[in-house]
């Protein structure tokens, strides 16, 4: 049992961090809501320079793990660019990224880019996007579709799972951020960390994190080796990482209290862009449905399936 | 990275599960029922296992265990709290008190009771929890004044397990008061007795509890004589030893199995009728089952993290926190399963006898072994560290 991403990935994803940070940091995202059009030069230069393009997450154990490592760099910092949705491109079509849609109207946080997008759904309908519609909030936009094939099936286990890394990547921060304010800020004369009320809430936000943070290792692995379980574990994943991503921003807007909405605050922007993570394609019931649809009568598999 | 445990654990898992479905009744609900069957089936399932040498298979070879790495003792744990615990209390023995002799005990003490327990033919209980001393267990009152070449025990224990049938207990005992010598906090002054209980000094009364019989019970030591041949350790140094008692507890039992498999037998007991359920009553089933891996493989990365030497208070914090809250949420799930269950089906009483017995043991897995507030202590702590 290998339960972690390998030491390479680790270190690429520290560098992608780094990188990230000296490109601006918690000022990319606010650049791009001022010019949504300037995604790509904000970001692009840092990502070619990272050797992103470069990964293979489709065929490459290690370029899967280095992709998972740079999404949750990215999402550390709220990276403005669909890079999850780039680096699980399908290797068939002539596409810059996938993106996986559900539901009546499709639509994704691509606004102000101009990539060509493949699409695909749970049953494995493959569309390139034709069009898409007005700017909407964390750059999402709804997209008109022309159908290509069905035979996307392989594509939809990392194209759900590495939006999850991402996810990861800003509960990572946001918990950071949250220590950090718990153990600063003062009320009745001493710090709210020596709250007994704050420490537990602490803990529920960690318990969600840590538990996607081994669901994700798990999915990237089951979608790596193209196991027969792998959409059900990245449906699964998806599932965890919606309930965690709801219980972590809970607790981290309650502790900063008020200041925690503030614009001047990193929390609220990380908070308002894992918006579409969260509820692109499907949200939480939606996901839960999804995954009993495909897990059938006989569950996830496990000790006992 | 890779998830497979490897072929060595996955033979180990079948060899066990053929041999509880050979030698376990289907409707055995552990050990400690009212039926003396029950606790037969355990006894001879015990020495099946160590005749097998699969009892004590996480055991040194020294000592007569295996070897086992650490996924083949994670299977053990699985398999056998899938099915009810049936080595019954010998896990205690088994689990810890032996591997704490192993490194605490004298040779003459090693001699004693490590065969014993290897054979499954000993029962030990924990002398810890006092009516004034659970989580805050250093604050214990129950006290060994010096008297001739020992000491004479007297106080009281509570939550006992397995006191009414154990031949040994593993006592925390102050045997310094604060500001006595170089007793300067609580933790210091505690002493680690092993005594046997069929010490007419002792007094053993068992607790009528919703968990059924032979759980917890009350047990009062009238002057209790003891020597420092009976002393594990050093004298006054017992705290250290509790500390590494807790981590063998760290992993703990692996409640996530049982949970698992009750989950996933459901949809069999209602056959054709399960695709008729809600959607919602669907969706929570799949979810608890997403649960169930989450608290696996959290017990994994705890495992291996432990194998390393790196494992901190925080991350066995974290998964014990969400194994306990799994075991409630999945009870409760399975009590709405258990609502759309005919008494027609055929694994019906099977599947209800189950439920039920879940429903009323994962009521104390917040409690028992470490509370979930201690829990969330440590984790925060773990947290907020360096940061005051």
């Amino acid at each position: 049992m290998i339960l972690e991403l390998s030491d390479d990935a680790l270190e690429y994803g520290r560098q992608a961090r780094q990188a990230f940070d000296a490109a601006g940091g918690d000022e990319l995202v606010l650049q791009a809501e001022k010019a949504p059009g300037a995604r790509e030069s904000l970001v692009g230069p840092v990502l070619a320079g990272l050797g992103a393009w470069e990964l293979d997450p489709r065929s490459d154990a290690d370029g899967v793990e280095a992709a998972a490592a740079l999404c949750r760099a990215a999402g550390y910092w709220a990276v403005p660019y669909p890079l999850a949705e780039r680096l699980a491109a399908p290797t068939d079509l002539d596409a810059d990224g996938v993106i996986v849609v559900g539901g009546e109207r499709p639509a994704a946080a691509v606004a102000g880019l101009d990539l060509r997008w493949a699409t695909v759904d749970v049953a494995g309908n493959r569309a390139m996007v034709s069009g898409h519609g007005e700017i909407q909030p964390g750059f999402v936009t709804e997209l008109e579709l022309s159908s290509v094939d069905d035979a996307g099936s392989g594509d939809v286990a990392l194209a759900l799972t590495l939006p999850c890394w991402t996810l990861l990547g800003m509960l990572d921060r946001a918990i950071e951020l949250t220590v950090a304010h718990v153990t600063l800020r003062k009320q009745f004369g001493q710090p709210l960390a020596s709250f007994q009320g704050v420490q537990f809430q602490l803990t529920d936000a960690e318990v969600e994190r840590s538990g996607l943070d081994i669901l994700a290792k798990h999915a990237l692995w089951s979608a790596t080796g193209n196991r027969p379980d792998a959409i059900a574990d990245a449906l699964a994943l998806r599932l965890a990482a919606i309930e965690a991503a709801d219980v972590v921003f809970r607790v981290c807007h309650q502790l900063h209290g008020a200041v925690g909405f503030c614009d001047e605050t990193t929390l609220s922007w990380l908070s308002r862009h894992s918006q579409p993570l969260r509820r692109l394609p499907f949200g939480l019931s939606a996901t839960r449905e999804e995954l009993a649809d495909v897990a059938g009568r006989r569950g996830l598999a496990g000790l006992f399936a | 990275m890779d998830f497979d445990m490897g072929k060595r654990a996955g033979d180990l898992r079948r060899e066990l599960r053929e041999l509880v479905a050979e030698h376990v009744p289907e409707h055995f609900l552990g050990a400690f029922t009212h039926d003396p069957a029950d606790l037969e089936t355990a006894q001879r399932f015990c020495r099946t296992l160590a005749e097998r040498n699969l009892l004590c298979l996480a055991w040194p070879q020294e000592f007569g265990g295996g070897d086992a790495s650490v996924w083949e003792q994670t299977v053990v744990r699985e398999e056998m709290w899938a099915a009810h615990e049936p080595r019954g209390a010998q896990y205690m023995g088994v689990n810890w008190v032996g591997p704490i002799i192993m490194r605490h005990g004298s040779a003459e003490q090693q001699r004693r009771h490590l065969p014993p327990i290897a054979a499954g033919e000993v029962i030990w209980c924990q002398g810890f929890s006092e009516p004034e001393a659970g989580s805050d267990l250093a604050s214990l009152r129950t006290f060994a004044r010096p008297d001739k070449d020992g000491w004479l025990v007297s106080g009281q224990k509570i939550w006992t397990s397995y006191a009414t049938m154990a031949q040994w207990c593993f006592l925390l005992a102050r045997t310094s008061r604060i500001g006595e010598g170089a007793t300067t906090k609580k933790q210091q002054g505690l002493t680690i007795f092993l005594v046997p209980m069929d010490d007419p000094a002792i007094t053993v009364r068992p607790i009528g509890t919703m968990l059924g019989p032979h759980h917890l019970n009350e047990v009062f030591f009238d002057d209790l004589r003891v020597t420092e041949a009976d002393v594990l350790g050093t004298v006054d140094a017992g705290w250290s030893i509790v500390q590494d008692v807790m981590s063998f507890e760290r992993v703990g039992i692996a409640r996530y199995a049982r949970c698992e498999r009750l989950l996933a037998a459901a949809p069999a007991v209602l056959g054709e009728r399960w695709d008729e359920l809600s959607d919602e009553l669907r969706g929570r089933w799949i979810r608890m089952l997403m649960h169930c891996r989450r608290a696996r493989l959290l017990a994994y990365r705890v495992v291996a993290l432990q194998d390393s030497g790196r494992v901190t208070p925080g991350d066995a914090a974290a998964y014990r926190i969400a194994v306990t809250k799994l075991d409630q949420d999945s009870a409760e799930v399975l009590m709405d399963v258990a609502a759309e269950v005919r008494r027609t089906d055929a694994r019906a009483g099977w599947f209800l006898g189950e439920v039920e017995d879940h429903w009323r043991y994962s009521q104390a897995s917040t409690v028992s072994s470490g509370s979930i507030e201690m829990q969330r202590i440590l984790l925060s702590r773990a947290m907020l560290a360096g940061r005051s």
